[in-house]
């Protein structure tokens, strides 16, 4: 038999789990109805051929061969890594060094040029595929008219949004995004110990040096974040392209990105099951880099434990780590 | 009933007003909803694939249209109205090429709203200043030969170019239109891929040597943004492709060329060939879902072949009416002062028995997006050889219709229905 204190604590565990489970209730039925349903639905259906309203049929992994085999697939997911490339290795460098102009002691009007570089990330996507759209136009756009003006050889019929599109929207992306990874890789620097930079400008070491193994160790955590969340981003890119060449894939599938991909099979030409499979392929592509981010981000830290006394998480950088988007930036 | 444009809302709500007031019960009563195109697209498919009620009568543009048409005829998301024309007589009161956009293996889903036989509108002012007369122009040869005289400057360097077509290796619709015009096109009648269509082949070859050629003569002004207004105040370009309904938008966006624009019939592409082609198209279908279909054929009736509507329609929209017993009306005849007092309606309508007729497929986006591609590929040898005539680009054409037939191809047999389409029908293509 139990004792009346034990059964009281029983009593008291299970009501405090009940309480737990009633408060959770609201969290996990949104969860349930609009996250794992729609998975699970995603998965059966990644499984049929669709054709049509309430035609379908299962077809097992046909779907997911077929996308293997499918050129424009390929295509589609070449356009979107010289898209990422782009994005990572011009976008990123630049938005570190405005970060660390901006982190210079003393400098004035700080605060101003962080919200001018920071503002084109308030504009939306779409605003910013339409201003880029007029800008590259041919004949009439500004971009044509200043290289003729500059350049008396120039063709002002210039076809950027047709053969130099990939550029095109790196470019914008490049306009839009920059201020908005300078601003991580800001608070990322100003959480760098200062005794330390100073030790090593005693020391007599180089500016090269000082960031190479100083600064470039303490925000590599936030640089292989931001990396990732880059990466993300610019393999969701949509809506860029869609406006840009309105609603087309551009000359020879130029600007076909593998999102445009899944939005025209599935909903262009209806066949919901191929576009499911396509979209648990860029899940797996997407899960990898994440998995290798992980990876990475352990490894540096594992290195950096050995070399020096690990340090608490830096004040300046939680806030940004707290608020960060969940669709990522490209 | 929900329909995308404002136009087509404004001039329905009077006949609206007037079906509402004659119904005793609000069962039959109509409530009309003017909804952006992309809005249309989603409620209609996401109601057609959940088999969730809709609107009972849905306002579709063609490209929208064709997404109902997927799958086996039983499963499409619109009734089959085919005995009801046929009950009506309406098969031979509208224009044939209307009913085809929207019609699946002979049945048709939708009531046509418009045939949009398609003109070239020129500069009038800039052409009759130099003396030339553009009746003389019955071909494609004849337009490049005719014209010629006004090009200014047309290696693209200058800004005071002068071109003589509105035309681009990117705008599809005027691809499309001009294959279609050639006796091609992207869609055969059974909704399948005729991209290697010998006609194909030689429209995209013309179109890339005058846009890509040794001596281009045509060049992009967009139609329907603030910067291609301007290059057609300029002159810039000589004539552009006009189907009906693009007469009331430059009289709107662009009222600065009134007087100055004039109509002719397209160049055929032989001598005695159509004189026209076809761009848009807009149907009126009652999903299956319609609690009153036969309620809602009468309105549709009301709605679409009245006399009155048709005569809105063209004084409000430039549009004319597919139906044919209507185009004895005078408003046909009036002169319009914005096309230099050309009686435009009569034009259009001596046009419409020639227009096209087009398919409506699932796949007509693939396949239009791999003719754009096979286009700009032959635009590109184009370029690249100075080519003077399109005798080289011929094979090109063909070859690269040949790929683009091929990849559509790929996709339509991974689906069974269509699959077993192309496995009955007879290869796609031969002689125009």
């Amino acid at each position: 038999m139990m004792a009346p204190s034990a059964s009281r604590t029983a009593a008291h565990t299970a009501s405090r789990d009940r309480a737990a489970w009633l408060l959770l209730a609201p969290f996990l039925a949104l969860v349930v109805v609009f996250t794992l349903w729609p998975l699970a639905g995603a998965v059966l259906l990644a499984g049929q051929q669709t054709f049509g309203p309430g035609t379908s049929r299962f077809v097992g992994l046909a779907n997911f061969r077929g996308v293997l085999a499918d050129p424009l697939f390929w295509q589609a997911l070449q356009n979107t890594i010289v898209f990422t490339l782009g994005s990572v290795l011009i976008q990123l460098p630049i938005a570190l060094a405005l970060a660390m102009l901006l982190n210079q002691p003393g400098l004035k009007g700080r605060s101003f040029f962080r919200l001018v570089l920071f503002s084109p990330v308030m504009v939306g996507v779409v605003y910013v595929g339409m201003i880029f759209f007029v800008l590259l136009q041919k004949r009439t756009g500004l971009i044509n008219q200043l290289l003729a003006m500059l350049l008396p050889s120039w063709d002002i019929n210039f076809a950027w949004l047709e053969h130099w599109i990939m550029l095109a929207m790196i470019l914008a992306s490049l306009w839009q995004y920059t201020g908005f990874n300078m601003v991580y890789f800001l608070a990322a620097l100003q959480s760098v110990p200062s005794e330390l930079q100073e030790a090593a400008r005693i020391d007599g070491a180089s500016w090269w040096k000082r960031f190479r193994h100083v600064t470039l160790p303490a925000i590599i955590p936030v640089g292989s974040f931001v990396v990732l969340l880059s990466i993300i981003g610019s393999f969701q890119i949509f809506e860029l392209p869609f406006i840009l060449l309105q609603g087309n894939a551009g000359v020879d599938n130029k600007g076909l990105t593998i999102v445009g991909y899944l939005y025209q099979t599935g909903f262009q030409s209806g066949d919901l099951g191929y576009a499911s499979a396509l979209g648990w392929v860029i899940a797996l592509v997407l899960g990898v880099c994440a998995l290798a981010q992980r990876v990475l981000s352990a490894r540096a830290e594992a290195a950096r434990s050995t070399s020096a006394p690990r340090k608490a998480p830096a004040p300046a950088l939680a806030p940004a780590l707290a608020r960060q988007p969940s669709g990522g930036n490209p | 009933m929900w329909t995308f444009a404002r136009m087509h809302a404004e001039l329905y709500a009077p006949a609206v007003e007037r079906w509402n007031a004659k119904q005793p019960t609000a069962a039959t009563r109509i409530d009309l909803s003017l909804l952006g195109v992309l809005a249309v697209e989603q409620r209609m498919m996401s109601a057609f694939l959940s088999g969730l009620p809709s609107a009972d009568l849905i306002e579709a543009e063609r490209r929208i249209a064709a997404r109902a048409f997927a799958g086996p005829i039983e499963a499409v998301g619109f009734l089959d109205l085919t005995d009801r024309i046929e009950r009506d007589g309406l098969r031979d009161k509208i224009n044939p090429s209307s009913f085809t956009p929207w019609s699946k293996s002979g049945r048709v889903f939708g009531l046509p709203h418009d045939v949009h036989p398609m003109m070239l509108a020129y500069r009038a002012d800039i052409v009759e200043a130099a003396g030339i007369d553009v009746s003389t122009i019955k071909t494609w040869d004849d337009f490049v030969r005719v014209l010629s005289p006004l090009l200014k400057n047309p290696d693209g360097s200058r800004r005071d170019d002068r071109m003589l077509l509105n035309l681009w290796e990117t705008q599809i619709d005027m691809i499309e239109a001009l294959t279609l015009q050639a006796g091609g096109g992207a869609i055969d009648s059974k909704g399948l891929p005729m991209l290697e269509h010998e006609a194909n082949a030689r429209a995209i070859s013309h179109i890339a040597l005058w846009t890509r050629g040794a001596s281009p003569i045509a060049a992009e002004v967009a139609y329907f943004d603030g910067t291609g207004h301007k290059l057609m105040r300029d002159g810039f370009v000589i004539a552009t492709f006009a189907p009906d309904w693009m007469c009331n938008f430059w009289r709107k966006e662009v009222p600065q060329l009134a007087g100055k624009l004039k109509l002719m019939p397209l160049p055929a592409w032989d001598v005695g060939g159509a004189r026209t082609s076809v761009w848009g198209g807009t149907m009126l279908g009652i999903p299956r879902t319609a609690k009153d279909p036969d309620a809602l054929w009468e309105f549709a009736k009301h709605l679409y072949l009245s006399r009155e509507l048709a005569q809105e329609l063209y004084v409000k929209g430039d549009i004319i009416t597919p139906v044919r017993e209507l185009w004895d009306d005078p408003v046909f005849d009036a002169p319009d002062p914005f096309f230099g007092g050309q009686r435009k309606g009569r034009m259009y309508i001596e046009l419409a028995p020639q227009v096209p007729e087009r398919f409506s497929s699932p796949f007509g986006a693939l396949a239009l997006a791999r003719l754009q591609s096979a286009t700009s590929e032959v635009c590109a040898a184009a370029r690249e050889m100075q080519a003077t005539s399109i005798e080289p680009l011929l094979p090109i054409a063909r070859e690269a219709l040949r790929r683009a037939q091929a990849d559509t191809m790929r996709h339509v047999r991974r689906n069974r229905f269509f699959a077993e389409l192309s496995e009955q029908s007879a290869p796609a293509g031969g002689a125009p």
